[in-house]
C-alpha cells in the first residue's frame, strides 16, 4: 500500500501512542511515588543516556489532580535512528529506513487534509473531561517538572503554544516553552524573529491587546510534530497535522476564548499574553547542551482556565541532553520532523535540494543540505534563502554535501568537511557582526545577550556555510560497484548492521532531488 | 602478542566474522574488508580465498566514533598491543610516547615462518579491480644500514612471481641501498606501530631502533633474516634484495603516505617463508576508517602531544587526536589556554609541525576524545561563529589529507577555537547538562539504587548502542 492510499496512519491520542511503545516493549510504567522535583527528569535523562525505554511516571508525588502523570522525552528516537518512534507514533514500520522514512513524511505534507470542530463535550473532546475557569484554574494542582538543578523554575516545555493572527483567520501552532511562576502565572519564551513572538511584539503589544493564547500539552503525536516544523506563514498547521495523520484532526473550541485547540489533548491551559508584561524566565538547560543563562524577562501568560482528560498525562523534555551522542524529543523531532518539512520548503522555493538534515548532535544550531549542484552561484543564493527565511534564526551553519553523501551519515558528512571544504575558498560567512541572533546561545557573554526586550541579542552575530560538496568522484573506485554490492549482501547477511545494500552511487554519480518521490510540489 | 593471537582475541570479544564462503572473484575480498570498515563492522576472517593461506582482514581497524559504542576506534589496536579493549585515548598516546627507563634487550627466537618457495605471488593476496596485481596492503620492509635496524610500514603490490613494488616512508626510503631485505607480513602490532613510530622519528623513540620499540611496546621475538631482524612470529617472511625505483606501486595509497614523504622500492624476492595455513593481513587502504588510517592518527597523535607538551615550559595539552572518521584532515586539540591567544599559538605550532591537515580545533582541556559527538558539538555552539573560526592568509601550503588543491597552490588555513574565552569570568561559564552536574547527590543516589525497582534494565551495558559487533544488536532497532 502506497502512503497515498493510507488513511488514519498516525496514533491518535499521545494515550494511544504511548499504549504502541507498550506493546512494543519501549514503554517503563513507572509506579513507585517520584517526585516532579528533579527525580521524574533525572530518571528520563538517565534512560535517554542508555538507549532506554520511555519513562511514563504513574505515581508523581506533589500533585493536586487525581491520576495526574508525567512522560519523559516521549519522542526521543534511539541514537542510531532518531527518527524511529516518531516513526511508530506517525504510523511507520519499525525498521523503517531514514530515507523510506523521509519519502514518507514529504508525501504525507504534501497531502494536507482540513481540520474538523467537535462538540465540546467529553466524549467528543477528552480534553473538556476536567474544566476549571477563573480561580478555579490553578496551574500548580499539576505536577510540572522541575527538570534541571538550577533552572530558574517548573516547566512546561513539550506543548504546542495556538494563538490567532489578530489581521487575519490564521492560527498558529508552535513550541515556546513556558515557566511556572504560580497558579495563574507563566513566562514564555518568546524569540523575536519567529512567527507567533512576531505577532506578538509587533501586533499585539503595539495596540496595547492581549494576545489570546492556549498551551495544548500532550495533543496527539501528528500535532506534537507538525508545531516544530517551519509552516510557512499564513498556513494552517493543522491541515498539515492532518497530512501527517492521514485523517482530519479534530479540533474543539477554547472555554474562554475563540480558538480551537486539538480535542484529544491530555491538557489545555487557555490564557492571554498580555502586553507590557514580562516576568523573569530562565535560566535552563538548553537544547545547546549547557546550562545558560541570565534570567531574562519574558511575556507574562494569564491563565483563565484549565481543561484536561482524567488523569492527565503531561510530557516534557529533558532539554540539553539532545546534544553529543544522547538523543531526546527535542533533537529527534528536530532530525525526524524539522528535516522532511525544511527539505520541502527549499523545494518549494525553487532549490534543487534531495535532503535537508539537522546535524543529529547538535539541535538546531546546524543543518547539512545534500544537492545535486555544486555550483558556486547556486549555493550562495541557497545559503542566502536559507539564512534570510524566519525558520532559520537559531540556525548559525549550514554544511552543503553531494546528492552522493547520505546527510544522516554524520560520518559522511565529517569526512566531507575535513576533505572537501576548503578554508581557502569553501567557507562562507555571511555578515560579521551583522546577523540576528536568538540570546540562547553560549558563545555570547551575559551582557551580549542583552536583557531580551524583543528576544533578541544586544550583540548581532555571523552565520556560516560550508561548501563541503566535491566528494563524487574524489575518491578513485579501486574495487567494482558490483563487488561492493556482494559485500553489503554478504555482510548484511552476517548481521552487520549497517552494511545493507545501499541506493546511492559510492562511484560518484549523483542523484538528483527530482528522483526523490513527493519531489516538489506547493504547501 | 602475535598475529595470530590478536585475530584469536578479537573471536574471543566477538568483534571477527569468520567467512568460510568461497571468496573467488577477484576484487571480493578486498571489497569486503571495505565495505566492513565502512559499515563499523567486524573484523573478518576469510578462509576459502586462492592462494596459500587465509586473510585475516581489519585487524588493526575499527569503528567510527559518530555514534557511542562499546568499542573504542582503536580497540584492535589496544588489544594488539597488550592493553585493555577499552584503553582510553590518553592511555594509548602515554603507551606510544613513554618509553621504559632502560632500552630492553632483544629477545631472539628462531622464526616461526618456514619453507623455501620463491613464488610470492602465491600468497592469497588480494587484487582490486583497477589493478589485476596482488595487493600488500599491511606489513613491513627490514633492512640494516651501517649496522643498524630500520623497519618501515609497506604497501604494495606483487609483480609476477618474484618482484615485489613497494611505497615505504622516505626515512627508510632515502637510505636504502642495492643490498638484502625482508618484508614480514602478519607481524605483531607492536611491531607495526614500532615501525611507524621509528619512521616517524617521535619523541622519545628517536635514538632507538625499530626492534627496540617493538620491545618496549610488547613482548616481541626477533628473529635473523636477509634484512636483519624481523618479528620471528611473522606469518609470512619474503628475503630478497632491495632497491629503489622510479616507479609507483598499483592500488590506492596508505593513509601515512599522506603525513610523510614516501617513496617506491623493489624487492626481488629470492625465499617465500610461511607459518602453516598462514594468516595474511589485508587493510583496505584508502577506504574510510581502514587500518591505515587507525595506525597513523595514533602515531600522528604521540608524535603531535610530544612535540607540542613541553614546547612551552609547561604541558598544557591533555590530548592531540585526528579523528580516523575525518581521514586525518582534521586535528582536534585538548588544551589548557594559558593566556588569550594561547589558543592561535596552539594551532599554529600543530600547523607547522604536521603536513596532513589545514584545520585545527582547539578545545578545553577536560574535553574527551571519546566524547566525539560533543567535540563536534562544541564546533558549531561554544565557538562564535564571528570571532572563533579564524582563517589564515591564503599563503599555506596544501594539507597532504584533503582532496582539494592539489596543484601546488597556497591556501588558507583554519582553526576553530572552541574552548572557554580564558578571560571570561566563572560565572559565564555554563556548565553542561549531563546527569552528575544538572542533579544533587540524593537524587542521582534514588534514581541510581532503584534504577531496576522502578522497571529499568538492570544491565548498564544492555543497551549501549554497538550493533555493529557481529551479533551484538542492541534490540533498539
Amino acid at each position: 500500500m502506497s502512503e497515498s492510499d493510507r488513511r488514519v496512519v498516525s496514533e491518535p491520542s499521545l494515550r494511544s501512542y504511548l499504549d504502541a511503545l507498550d506493546d512494543r516493549g519501549e514503554l517503563v510504567r513507572v509506579t513507585e511515588e517520584l517526585s516532579w522535583d528533579l527525580e521524574a527528569s533525572a530518571v528520563a535523562m538517565r534512560a535517554g543516556d542508555r538507549d532506554g525505554p520511555i519513562p511514563l511516571f504513574e505515581n508523581v508525588r506533589g500533585s493536586d489532580v487525581p491520576g495526574a502523570r508525567l512522560v519523559g522525552d516521549p519522542y526521543r528516537g534511539s541514537q542510531r535512528r532518531p527518527w524511529d518512534r516518531i516513526a511508530t507514533a506517525l504510523g511507520l514500520p519499525a525498521d523503517v529506513d531514514s530515507e523510506t522514512y523521509y519519502d514518507a513524511m514529504l508525501e504525507r505534507l504534501t497531502d494536507p487534509v482540513d481540520p474538523v470542530t467537535v462538540d465540546a463535550t467529553p466524549e467528543a473532546a477528552p480534553c473538556k473531561e476536567v474544566v476549571r475557569t477563573g480561580e478555579e484554574a490553578r496551574l500548580l494542582s499539576l505536577p510540572w517538572p522541575y527538570i534541571h538543578s538550577g533552572d530558574g523554575g517548573r516547566y512546561s516545555n513539550l506543548h504546542t503554544l495556538v494563538v490567532p493572527d489578530p489581521d487575519s483567520e490564521w492560527v498558529d501552532w508552535s513550541t515556546h516553552r513556558m515557566m511556572i511562576h504560580d497558579d495563574r502565572q507563566g513566562s514564555v519564551l518568546l524569540l523575536a524573529g519567529e512567527q507567533t513572538p512576531n505577532l506578538y511584539y509587533y501586533k499585539y503589544e503595539r495596540r496595547d491587546e492581549p494576545m489570546p493564547a492556549a498551551v495544548v500539552v500532550g495533543a496527539e503525536p501528528a500535532v506534537q510534530c507538525t508545531s516544530v516544523m517551519w509552516i510557512p506563514t499564513g498556513s494552517d498547521e493543522a491541515r498539515y497535522a492532518g497530512g501527517l495523520r492521514g485523517a482530519p484532526v479534530e479540533l474543539v473550541e477554547c472555554e474562554t476564548n475563540d480558538l480551537r485547540v486539538p480535542a484529544d489533548a491530555e491538557l489545555v491551559v487557555e490564557g492571554h499574553l498580555l502586553p507590557e508584561k514580562r516576568l523573569d524566565e530562565g535560566p535552563f538547560g538548553d537544547y545547546f547542551g549547557y546550562m545558560h543563562g541570565p534570567r531574562r524577562s519574558m511575556p507574562a501568560f494569564r491563565v483563565d482556565a484549565v481543561t484536561h482528560r482524567e488523569s492527565p498525562i503531561i510530557p516534557f523534555c529533558v532539554e540539553g541532553t539532545g546534544a553529543g551522542y544522547t538523543e531526546n524529543t527535542t533533537s529527534s523531532m528536530e532530525v525526524g520532523c524539522v528535516g522532511p518539512d525544511a527539505t520541502l520548503g527549499l523545494r518549494a522555493a525553487g532549490f534543487d535540494v534531495v535532503r535537508c538534515v539537522p546535524w543529529q548532535f547538535t539541535p538546531r544550531t546546524a543543518y547539512v543540505v545534500a544537492t545535486a549542484t555544486n555550483d558556486p552561484g547556486t549555493l550562495h543564493e541557497l545559503a542566502n534563502f536559507i539564512f534570510t527565511t524566519w525558520g532559520m534564526l537559531h540556525i548559525d551553519f549550514f554544511i552543503f554535501v553531494d546528492a552522493c553523501v547520505d546527510p544522516l551519515d554524520t560520518r559522511e558528512v565529517f569526512e566531507a568537511i575535513a576533505l572537501h571544504a576548503d578554508p581557502d575558498a569553501d567557507f562562507h560567512q555571511f555578515g560579521v557582526e551583522t546577523m540576528p541572533k536568538v540570546p540562547l546561545n553560549i558563545y555570547q557573554t551575559p551582557d551580549e545577550k542583552g536583557d531580551a526586550q524583543t528576544g533578541t541579542s544586544k550583540a548581532k552575530t555571523a552565520k556560516a556555510y560550508i561548501d563541503a560538496t566535491g566528494s563524487a568522484g574524489a575518491r578513485p573506485s579501486v574495487v567494482s560497484e558490483s563487488s561492493r554490492e556482494r559485500a553489503r549482501e554478504l555482510l548484511a547477511t552476517a548481521g552487520v548492521a549497517d552494511a545493507s545494500p545501499r541506493e546511492r552511487d559510492d562511484a560518484g554519480g549523483a542523484r538528483g532531488a527530482g528522483d526523490v518521490p513527493g519531489a516538489g510540489g506547493e504547501r | 602478542m602475535e598475529f595470530r593471537e590478536t585475530v584469536e582475541a578479537l573471536a574471543a570479544a566477538e568483534d571477527l566474522l569468520t567467512v568460510e564462503d568461497p571468496v573467488s572473484d577477484p576484487d571480493l575480498a578486498f571489497a569486503l574488508a571495505a565495505e566492513s570498515a565502512r559499515s563499523n563492522g567486524p573484523a573478518m576472517l576469510l578462509t576459502d580465498v586462492p592462494g596459500v593461506g587465509r586473510l585475516a582482514c581489519g585487524v588493526r581497524g575499527g569503528p567510527d566514533r559518530m555514534v557511542r559504542r562499546r568499542r573504542l576506534p582503536w580497540s584492535r589496536i589496544a588489544l594488539g598491543l597488550g592493553l585493555p579493549a577499552d584503553a582510553t585515548y590518553e592511555t594509548m598516546l602515554e603507551a606510544l610516547s613513554t618509553a621504559p627507563a632502560e632500552r630492553p634487550s632483544l629477545r631472539r627466537r628462531a622464526a616461526a615462518a618456514s619453507g623455501h618457495d620463491r613464488d610470492a605471488s602465491a600468497l592469497c593476496l588480494p587484487t582490486v579491480s583497477s589493478s589485476d596485481r596482488p595487493l600488500i596492503s599491511e606489513g613491513l620492509l627490514a633492512v640494516e644500514v651501517d649496522g643498524r635496524q630500520f623497519w618501515a610500514p609497506v604497501r604494495g603490490d606483487v609483480r609476477g612471481r618474484t618482484t615485489l613494488r613497494l611505497h615505504v616512508p622516505d626515512t627508510v626510503a632515502s637510505r636504502v641501498e642495492p643490498g638484502p631485505a625482508t618484508v614480514a607480513l602478519g607481524v605483531p602490532t607492536a611491531a607495526l606501530m614500532a615501525a611507524h613510530l621509528s619512521c616517524a622519528r617521535t619523541h622519545p623513540w628517536r635514538a632507538w631502533t625499530a626492534p627496540e620499540i617493538a620491545a618496549a611496546l610488547d613482548d616481541v621475538p626477533v628473529a635473523p633474516h636477509a634484512g636483519g631482524l624481523v618479528p620471528a612470529s611473522a606469518e609470512v617472511v619474503l628475503d630478497g634484495d632491495v632497491a629503489p625505483t622510479g616507479e609507483p606501486a598499483a592500488g590506492p595509497r596508505a593513509a601515512w603516505e599522506g603525513v610523510a614523504d614516501a617513496a617506491a622500492v623493489t624487492v626481488s624476492v629470492d625465499r617465500v617463508a610461511t607459518r602453516p595455513d598462514p594468516l595474511v593481513p589485508l587493510a583496505p587502504v584508502g577506504e574510510p576508517l581502514g587500518d591505515d588510517i587507525h595506525q597513523t592518527s595514533l602515531v600522528e597523535g604521540a608524535r603531535l602531544q610530544s612535540r607540542v607538551n613541553g614546547y612551552w615550559g609547561v604541558s598544557p595539552v591533555s590530548w592531540i587526536g585526528l579523528p580516523v572518521e575525518a581521514q586525518l584532515g582534521v586535528c582536534f586539540v585538548a588544551s589548557e589556554i594559558l593566556y588569550a591567544g594561547f589558543e592561535w599559538q596552539l594551532a599554529n605550532t600543530l600547523f607547522s609541525f604536521a603536513t596532513s591537515f589545514d584545520k585545527v580545533v582547539v578545545l578545553d582541556v577536560d574535553a574527551a576524545f571519546e566524547d566525539l559527538a560533543r567535540a563536534l558539538d562544541d564546533i558549531w555552539v561554544k565557538a562564535h561563529p564571528s570571532h572563533d573560526w579564524v582563517f589564515s592568509e591564503a599563503a599555506a601550503p596544501a594539507a597532504a589529507a584533503p582532496a582539494y588543491r592539489r596543484d601546488g597552490q597556497t591556501g588558507s588555513r583554519l582553526f576553530v577555537n572552541a574552548a572557554w574565552d580564558p578571560r571570561w569570568d566563572e560565572e559565564f561559564i555554563a556548565p553542561e547538562v549531563n546527569f552528575e552536574l544538572m542533579y544533587p547527590p540524593e537524587v542521582r543516589r534514588t534514581v541510581e539504587e532503584r534504577w531496576a525497582e522502578l522497571g529499568f534494565d538492570g544491565d548498564e551495558d544492555a543497551s549501549d548502542t554497538d550493533d555493529a559487533v557481529a551479533g551484538g544488536d542492541d534490540g533498539n532497532e
